[in-house]
């Protein structure tokens, strides 16, 4: 269970930073973080949708429908004011939690 | 506007939520699809491979259903609460651009709500609340049953029987009340105490807060001088000190070890016991089947019926018919609810109260109904423009409900704040021995149940109006300019006043019923003169005064003390003071007449110094005791005229012999009549007087006091205020020996407002409530006539215009008013009829349809509606033609 809510945070702050970039639907913010991390991380796919709701709800990001690249019908999330502050916190304490692991491994 | 839309749209959305996220999955997966078939793979696989990719479709798809249900619940629920403090917002708006009107509605709400919510703070203290110890259900008393009273205390020997034969019971235990000197730590002080069986505890099932209770071994002749404490006593006499436990106090002048102390919940009534004592029955004792002074309770086995239980003790009854057949023949045993003994009583008197104020309630939401339906007409061109602008008629409906809710609300909180004051009020009137009483405050399930009362009334006055003023009559409306409404008859305000007059009238007769009953229990002839007198209880423990004769010298010399007191007429002692609660009852034989089973006469046993009649005023044929009345000379008696009634009808009584008591061979000892004694109320008002006999403390000293401790009473008859003599007459018995505590030292006319309290109570709280009733309905008939008679102006003036005269109109408006006014009292008299049937328990000395009392309520409430409506009447008949007419 600990180890799916850190998946589902980590979740969360790839899919804010990726829309930091601009709104994007679903299958593009997939895609990004795939690109991004080069493969490394291997999501489910599906899991995005219930974490894009989740944070729907929580007024992090937005939705609205829109045309995609290929004129088909799809839904696109833009990060809210909320949402951008929201990353900006996560991502610090992600910062923090790295250097701090970093600093442990380097002086073993 | 804007939430309306709001609304609409959500419901839309409803079936939208699942569309968005079918195609938003879709999407997604139909562009993996092509993404793979671009890398190329075959359609097909592409397509297997994009589903794979995507994961658990149908576990996601659930999850973000769920996400989006909870969004629109939510969404669902911030609309509703944004549209009620809308809807709120206005409703205050609304309520102080009307501030007359405003202040009545919350005035007569405050009064409904808050008598409601003081009586039932009363009940929730008293009844409700959870009793302080387990399962208090399982509880039950052990009477016996002699002669049709099923309320008799139990014989020693009987109690034990039942308690080692009996196996419905976990315990079986027994008190009886004791009282004690307490001296050694501080002043001589008097307690009432219990002197109580081992196991006592146990059937409460409550632990010591300090220490331990009794053990088996302590409930035994000469181990007994172990005590327990109240939490009271402790913290009074002992400073709450732990330290208490294992020290030694002295008590009747013998010491006492303390052993524990009970926890202050332990105490269910200002009358409990401060301490107790282990009962010690000696091995004499249990072979007494005779002197029945045990009270028993016992604890049900858990799975054990009230009815099985009952069977056994039944059983047992008839088994020591065989056992001790000179005591037990034709008695018998009857359990009893420890509940219900406590509780019953009152619980039904508080219901009967809570009715009542219902009523007051109820007359108060009706006239508040009455004022909205006046006000309704003067919004009907409001609502009229609302609903032409899109309002529903469920939304109109919804926005004047919330204003009643708002005005119950608000009147609510003011009822609390009349009810804080009424529960201390009715808690300094009630009678004391009520118990837990004294804890009844506004606490939160009293303050729960006000909210509850302020919002149901919301809806019983609110509703009516509310659906008859959004009636959707919209043209009518606007191009009468909203006169349209009221003109034709109404029913419904019709139906408002008949239910207002109707419920008056059976709160009044309520009242009525116990105000009369209250008066006849003031005019109860007591058969002696309780003005004057003053009682004080006296107690001479045997570790000070061994001997009996010495007992009777002291009392002698006390009341010879007393009576030289300045102002004292005479004085007198006596075993027991009529209407003190105590009693003693012998059962008497007759010389030359053997009477069998139910003709057998028991009578009230009182040992008294001579004087005693004088004292009291009580009447006496033949003569009083005398100083030469002692031990050895004859032994005298004198009896009551019921008793001489009884034992010798149509003779003479006096020369007569008759016995109470049977020597130690089982031989009657006569007493000779001296005297007849006027019958008196010796217990309860309300009851007749019972065969009683009298005899010289000093003959009975010898033989009956034995090693018990002696309590005795001194009355004194005062010349001029005898609650002044208290002190100096305590100072006389502290000059004959300074030892002696002189307690309950109480009027006689106080004694009988105990007996006269209950009543009292009920009578104060159902004449305060009429007398609301009255008013609001007074108050109600006015405000509808008065409305009516504002409406017709125009009708008014056109009839006087038309030749009618002033007289005339006065009678067409009283008539139109007094035709709902007698149909509310004819519903009212058939109403209260059933109503005063569940008072009756209540009444003394006048029937449930005392028929002077119905024709006193009616008369009342006929001449407040007459001028109820005579008032507006005579504003009608003054109309001018000319104005009313004018455009």
């Amino acid at each position: 269970m600990a180890k799916m809510d850190l998946l589902q945070g980590t979740l969360d702050v790839l899919i804010l930073k990726t829309l930091s970039w601009g709104p994007l639907h679903g299958y593009a913010v997939v895609r990004w973080i795939a690109q991004r991390t080069e493969d490394a991380l291997r999501i489910e796919e599906g899991a995005l949708y219930p974490a894009l709701h989740r944070m729907e709800q929580r007024g992090w990001i937005e939705a609205e429908w829109g045309v995609s690249e290929n004129n088909r019908r799809a839904k696109f999330y833009r990060l809210t004011d909320e949402g951008r502050r929201q990353l900006n916190a996560e991502a610090e304490s992600w910062q923090r939690y790295a250097d701090a692991v970093g600093r442990v491994l380097q002086t073993a | 506007m804007a939430g309306w839309r709001r609304a609409f749209r959500l419901h839309l959305r409803g079936g939208t939520v699942k569309q968005d996220l079918d195609d938003e999955i879709a999407f997604h997966v139909e562009m993996r699809t092509q993404d793979l078939i671009d890398e190329g793979m075959a359609p097909h696989a592409a397509r297997e491979e994009a589903l794979r990719l995507f994961g658990n479709m149908a576990g996601i798809r659930r999850q973000c259903e769920e996400i989006g249900r909870r969004r629109e619940r939510g969404r669902h629920w911030s609309e509703v609460a944004s549209e009620l403090r809308q809807d709120a917002l206005f409703a205050l708006r609304q309520l102080r651009k009307a501030p007359a009107f405003s202040i009545v509605a919350v005035f007569t709400l405050a009064l409904g709500i808050g008598a409601t919510t003081a009586i039932f703070s009363l009940l929730h203290a008293v009844v409700l609340r959870p009793f302080p110890f387990p399962q208090p259900e399982r509880i039950v008393y052990l009477w016996s049953i002699d002669r049709g009273d099923d309320h008799r205390s139990v014989a020693p020997g009987n109690f034990v029987t039942f308690r080692r034969d009996a196996k419905s019971f976990e315990r079986l235990a027994t008190y009886t009340g004791a009282s004690f000197n307490l001296s050694g730590d501080g002043p001589p002080e008097r307690v009432v105490g219990a002197r109580v069986s081992a196991g006592y505890f146990d059937v409460f099932g409550v632990k010591p807060a300090l220490g331990r209770v009794f053990a088996e071994a302590e409930d035994r002749p000469g181990s007994e001088q172990v005590v327990v404490l109240s939490e009271r006593l402790w913290r009074e006499r002992f400073g709450a000190d732990p330290a208490v436990i294992g020290r030694s106090i002295r008590m009747n002048g013998k010491p006492y070890e303390v052993t524990g102390v009970m926890p202050a919940s332990f105490r269910l009534r200002s009358t409990e016991p401060w301490l107790w004592t282990p009962i010690a029955l000696s091995a004499e004792d249990e072979t007494n089947y005779g002197y029945s002074y045990l009270h028993v309770l016992g604890r049900l086995k858990p799975g054990v019926t009230p009815e099985a239980a009952q069977a056994e003790v039944a059983g047992i009854a008839r088994r020591l018919e065989t056992i001790a057949p000179d005591n037990n023949q034709n008695k018998g045993a009857h359990l009893e609810s420890y509940k219900e003994s406590l509780l019953g009583a009152t619980t039904r008197r508080y219901l009967i109260l809570l009715g009542a104020v219902g009523c007051v309630l109820l007359i108060a939401c009706v006239n508040v109904a009455n004022l909205l339906l006046a006000r309704s007409a003067a919004r009907a061109r409001e609502i009229a423009i609302r609903a032409a602008l899109g309002a529903g008629r469920g939304r109109i409906v919804r926005q004047l409900l919330t204003e009643s809710l708002v005005l119950a609300l608000t009147g609510a909180a003011a009822g609390v704040a009349m009810a804080y004051g009424g529960v201390r009020f009715l808690v300094a009137i009630s009678p004391a021995r009520v118990p837990r009483i004294a804890e009844a405050g506004i606490d939160g399930p009293v303050l729960v149940f006000a909210l509850a009362v302020g919002m149901a009334s919301s809806l019983v006055f609110g509703l009516v109006p509310a659906l008859r003023t959004a009636r959707p009559d919209l043209q009518g409306m606007l191009k009468e300019g909203g006169r349209s409404l009221g003109a034709h008859r109404d029913w419904v305000k019709t139906g408002l006043m008949v239910t207002e007059v109707a419920l008056a009238l059976m709160l009044l007769v309520s009242a009525g019923l116990l105000i009369r009953s209250a008066l006849r229990l003031q005019q109860v002839e007591l058969g002696f003169d309780p003005a004057g007198v003053l009682t004080a209880q006296l107690s001479l423990p045997r570790g000070d005064y061994p001997e009996p004769a010495q007992v009777v010298q002291t009392l002698q010399r006390v009341v010879d003390e007393a009576g030289a007191v300045a102002g004292v007429g005479s004085a007198a002692a006596t075993s027991i003071v009529p209407l003190s609660r105590y009693n003693t009852s012998s059962s008497l034989e007759i010389e030359g007449k053997p009477l069998e089973g139910e003709e057998q006469i028991e009578g009230n046993t009182r040992q008294i110094s001579s004087g005693y009649f004088k004292t009291l005023g009580i009447s006496l044929r033949g003569r009083d005791f005398t100083a030469g009345d002692r031990p050895g000379a004859l032994r005298v008696a004198i009896v009551n005229e019921t008793l001489a009634r009884r034992a010798w009808p149509g003779e003479n009584a006096v020369g007569k012999r008759l016995s109470y008591w049977t020597d130690e061979e089982e031989n009657p000892v006569w007493h000779v009549v001296v005297g007849v004694a006027g019958d008196i109320r010796q217990q309860d008002l309300t009851e007749d007087a019972r065969p009683e006999i009298y005899v010289p403390m000093a003959q009975a000293s010898e033989d009956l006091w034995g090693d018990r401790d002696i309590s005795m009473a001194l009355v004194v008859r005062a010349a001029a205020d005898p609650a002044a003599l208290a002190a100096p007459v305590r100072q006389a018995v502290l000059r004959v020996d300074p030892r002696l505590p002189v307690f309950d030292v109480a009027t006689m006319d106080q004694l009988r407002a105990t007996w006269t309290a209950t009543t009292r109570f009920n009578m104060l709280l159902l004449t305060a409530l009429g007398v609301i009733g009255l008013v609001l309905a007074a108050v109600g008939i006015y405000g509808v006539i008065a409305y009516f008679v504002g409406q017709r102006t125009q009708e008014i003036g056109l009839r006087m215009a038309l030749g009618a005269t002033e007289n005339r109109v006065l009678a067409m408006v009283t008539w139109q008013a007094l035709r709902p006014v007698l149909a509310g009292l004819a519903v009212g008299v058939a109403g209260a009829a059933a109503a005063s049937r569940v008072l009756s328990s209540l009444l003394y000395g006048v029937t449930a349809t005392d028929p002077a009392t119905f024709a006193g309520v009616l008369v009342v409430l006929a001449v407040a509606a007459l001028l109820a409506s005579w008032v507006p009447a005579r504003r009608a008949a003054r109309v001018d033609p000319s104005r009313a007419l004018a455009p």
